[in-house]
């Protein structure tokens, strides 16, 4: 077992050491759904919004949705790197990894500065995440996933595993319902968390109503309800669609691009998913 | 007395024709080749010697000075096929007859005499025939080939002696009567009949064949992309007797036709596996090229799979024949054009693993890699085509089930009709479209036009990429026989633009 480093192993960028306060990873796949990218960053939002500083992990994916959601509610957010606390990867979050340092939030690594991103850094910087939180939510993790090794890592370390249920046809699911079946905590929503972190006042309030926060509401049909046959987990064939509505397939062909084009559905893999109202999701929007 | 015989060389898809001098005189003896001949003309001297003599023909003396001439002297020869020429010429010189006008001959010689088959006999006839040859002398195997030409009598040779008795003493030898060899029954081995689920592809599959468009299908391994590509031929319409010609001549320059049925209607399928040297892929080799698969399967389909595998240099290499039809390649023996008007159907793994969005099997590959996977693809090649289509593994309990999606003849008459369409109204398929007839000839709507210009803005599509989303757009339109663009055409064309969504 790695030993994880101490807060003061590491070195930093930006407000360091951090404000007081409860400390929650939420880490997940690098290529989620949309679903498990908006779960990601609602979930992020609502918990800086009560103030809890969000760590992750600046990777694709899930790690950068959580980033965004605890910047969008006006949080403080940490980034654990894998890297030097002077490079930023991947790239494309370089912006992010900016607005973060901007948020008064920090990016803090335990190797040395100018060290390249390398595959055995990885689970390493997973220990830290772990460490330097109170609790481990997984969002969205396949079968061997990194964000596994957080959740290991979590225990070992004796943090508060949770994880948010998925769609059972999903292969992203297969971490998170793995981790729930062997007694993480299932999190619908930011309360079911802070439940876990001892704020008990707030899951008075019906824990039982699905978690409107979550854009899990009945979307608004369109014409013979194409979007009721899309799922925003799992993606749907126009051929599929064609047969489930009895319509000719050049018509739903049409008519996915015009949905495209609003933003309401983005391609995946040969198919389809619904996209997140309000645009929650940055995935696939057009 | 010098005598001269016409024979021909081959240069790619067109002739040089050589005039093959015989001069018997005294002076030193010997039998000289003159006229920059390559390996297999100087080795000719011994085929022709002994060709000659076990004819029973006569030989000249030991003590004369022959020399043979191959005009023009300055182009390089390499051809088996002057043989008959040289033996001829040897004949008639001896007898001090003039050789035949208007005739030329072709044909290697075997020691026994026999007149032996050489490649590129269509194309030698064709370009012989233009330059005023009005009768063919070739070996008899591929008399059906020289046949196909019009306005040539063809006359097939078995033997030198046989040859030589027509010509010295007028014996019979009656022309080629195989008469114009029918284009062989187009047999479609795959039908989309056999084809599980997959309809987006399916419909992919038929606009491309309605206009000629390049296809690109990306999805997991085992989802059927070489099938569907399969299925391509049997839903074209068969070639045209023309098309049949033009393609007969590739195949005759490699020796690949069939002997006595040289035409067949079967439009070509190539697929060429991804370790094909760039020779092999376009044309090559040393002294003058030879064709490659591009042009193999002119009128045709090139069917590439694992697209991404391929060497790059030769996927650029394929640019000149996607764009102009043809490709032109130097060697050292001079340069060749030979014709390469195809359909490139493209199959490829979304990911070096294969399963990156697959519904089921999770994907074990780095975004990076992924990123990088397909950007090996994108670029110049991409942007030439079309159409590009996302493929799925079909569920295991639709493949025990009977496929229920229509059969390759019943799309074939659609296809066929919106081909129509097209050459009525531009003379050429969708897919060559220019700018100034995508405005001037294809009625897009307002409202079909802004749809287009939402999207191309939305995707920051180049002007070619934008033309491209149009001429598919017209293609759809055609397909539902409607001579107007409307919206909905534009919107199902945008469906199979894989690519400009991914560039969202």
């Amino acid at each position: 077992m790695p030993r994880p480093p101490e807060p003061e192993d590491l070195r930093a960028r930006g407000r360091w050491p951090p404000p007081p306060g409860r400390r929650v990873a939420i880490v997940g796949s690098r290529r989620p759904s949309p679903y498990g990218e908006a779960v990601a960053e609602r979930l992020a939002a609502d918990l800086a919004a009560t103030g809890v500083i969000v760590v992750s992990g600046l990777a694709l994916g899930v790690d950068a949705a959580a980033h965004e959601g605890a910047l969008a509610a006006g949080g403080c957010t940490i980034a654990v790197l894998g890297t030097g606390v002077d490079i930023v990867y991947p790239r494309a979050n370089a912006d992010l990894a900016a607005r973060i340092l901007a948020a008064g939030g920090a990016l803090v690594s335990q190797f040395p500065d100018g060290t390249p991103p390398q595959r055995a850094n990885f689970p390493r910087r997973n220990w830290a995440i772990a460490a330097l939180s109170d609790v481990v939510v997984v969002v969205e993790a396949a079968e061997g996933s990194g964000a596994l090794i957080t959740a290991e890592a979590a225990l070992a370390l004796d943090r508060e595993v949770m994880a948010v249920p998925g769609s059972v046809f999903s292969p992203l699911s297969v971490g998170c319902h793995q981790l729930l079946r062997d007694g993480a905590g299932l999190v619908q929503n930011a309360r079911d968390v802070l439940a876990a972190l001892g704020a008990q006042q707030e899951v008075l309030d019906d824990p039982l109503k699905p978690p409107a926060s979550l854009g899990l509401e009945a979307p608004a049909g369109g014409r013979d309800g194409l979007l009721q046959h899309l799922s925003d987990a799992l993606m749907t064939e126009p051929g599929t669609l064609a047969r489930k509505l009895g319509l000719p397939l050049p018509e739903i062909m049409s008519r996915l691009t015009a949905l495209e084009m609003a933003g309401a559905v983005g391609r995946r893999g040969a198919g389809y998913v619904r996209l997140a109202p309000g645009g929650i999701s940055r995935a696939g929007v057009g | 007395m010098a005598t001269s015989v016409r024979s021909v060389l081959l240069r790619g898809l067109d002739v040089l024709p050589v005039d093959v001098e015989v001069d018997i005189a005294t002076g030193q003896p010997g039998f000289f080749m003159v006229g920059l001949a390559g390996g297999s003309v100087r080795e000719a001297r011994e085929r022709v010697r002994s060709a000659v003599r076990n004819s029973a023909l006569p030989w000249p003396p030991q003590r004369a000075r022959m020399t043979v001439n191959l005009a023009p002297a300055e182009a390089r020869k390499d051809s088996g096929g002057l043989d008959l020429a040289i033996a001829v010429a040897i004949c008639l010189d001896q007898a001090g007859a003039a050789a035949p006008p208007e005739a030329a001959f072709l044909g290697e010689l075997s020691l026994d005499g026999a007149v032996r088959h050489v490649d590129g006999v269509l194309v030698a006839a064709r370009g012989l025939a233009r330059r005023g040859v009005r009768r063919l002398f070739v070996p008899a195997g591929d008399a059906a080939e020289a046949a196909l030409v019009a306005d040539l009598e063809v006359v097939a040779c078995h033997t030198l002696q046989e040859v030589t008795g027509h010509l010295l003493e007028g014996l019979p030898m009656p022309s080629f009567t195989g008469g114009v060899a029918d284009v062989a029954e187009a047999v479609a081995v795959d039908d989309l009949a056999e084809v599980h689920g997959q309809a987006a592809a399916r419909r992919a599959l038929e606009i491309a064949a309605a206009g000629g468009h390049h296809l690109l299908m990306t999805g997991p391994p085992g989802s059927g992309k070489t099938m569907l590509a399969r299925c391509l031929p049997g839903i074209l319409p068969p070639l045209t007797r023309d098309e049949a010609i033009d393609l007969a001549q590739v195949g005759s320059v490699l020796g690949e036709l069939e002997p006595g049925r040289p035409l067949s209607a079967r439009r070509p399928f190539r697929a060429p596996h991804h370790t094909i040297s760039m020779a092999g892929l376009v044309g090559g080799g040393s002294g003058l090229a030879r064709p490659g698969e591009v042009s193999r399967a002119h009128h045709g389909i090139l069917f590439l799979d694992e697209l991404a595998e391929f060497d790059p240099g030769s996927l650029q290499a394929l640019r000149q024949p996607l764009e102009e039809g043809r490709v032109s390649i130097t060697r050292s023996g001079g340069s060749v054009t030979y014709p390469a008007r195809f359909m490139l159907v493209g199959a490829t793994n979304p990911c070096p693993c294969g399963w990156e969005g697959d519904p089921v099997k999770a994907c074990r590959c780095t975004p990076a890699a992924v990123d990088a996977y397909q950007r090996a693809l994108s670029g110049p090649l991409l942007d030439r085509i079309d159409l590009q289509v996302r493929v799925s593994r079909a569920p295991l309990e639709a493949l025990s089930e009977e496929p229920t999606g229509e059969g390759s003849s019943v799309v074939r008459e659609r296809v066929a009709a919106a081909r129509g369409r097209q050459l009525q109204r531009q003379g050429h398929l969708n897919a060559a479209l220019t700018r100034a007839e995508l405005r001037r000839l294809t009625g897009i709507r307002p409202e079909a036009r802004r749809a287009l210009e939402r999207w191309s803005s939305a995707r920051g599509l180049t002007a070619r990429g934008f033309q491209r989303a149009w001429r598919v757009a017209r293609t759809v339109a055609d397909l539902q026989a409607s001579d107007e663009i409307f919206e909905a055409h534009v919107l199902e064309a945008l469906g199979y633009r894989v690519a400009d969504a991914a560039a969202a």
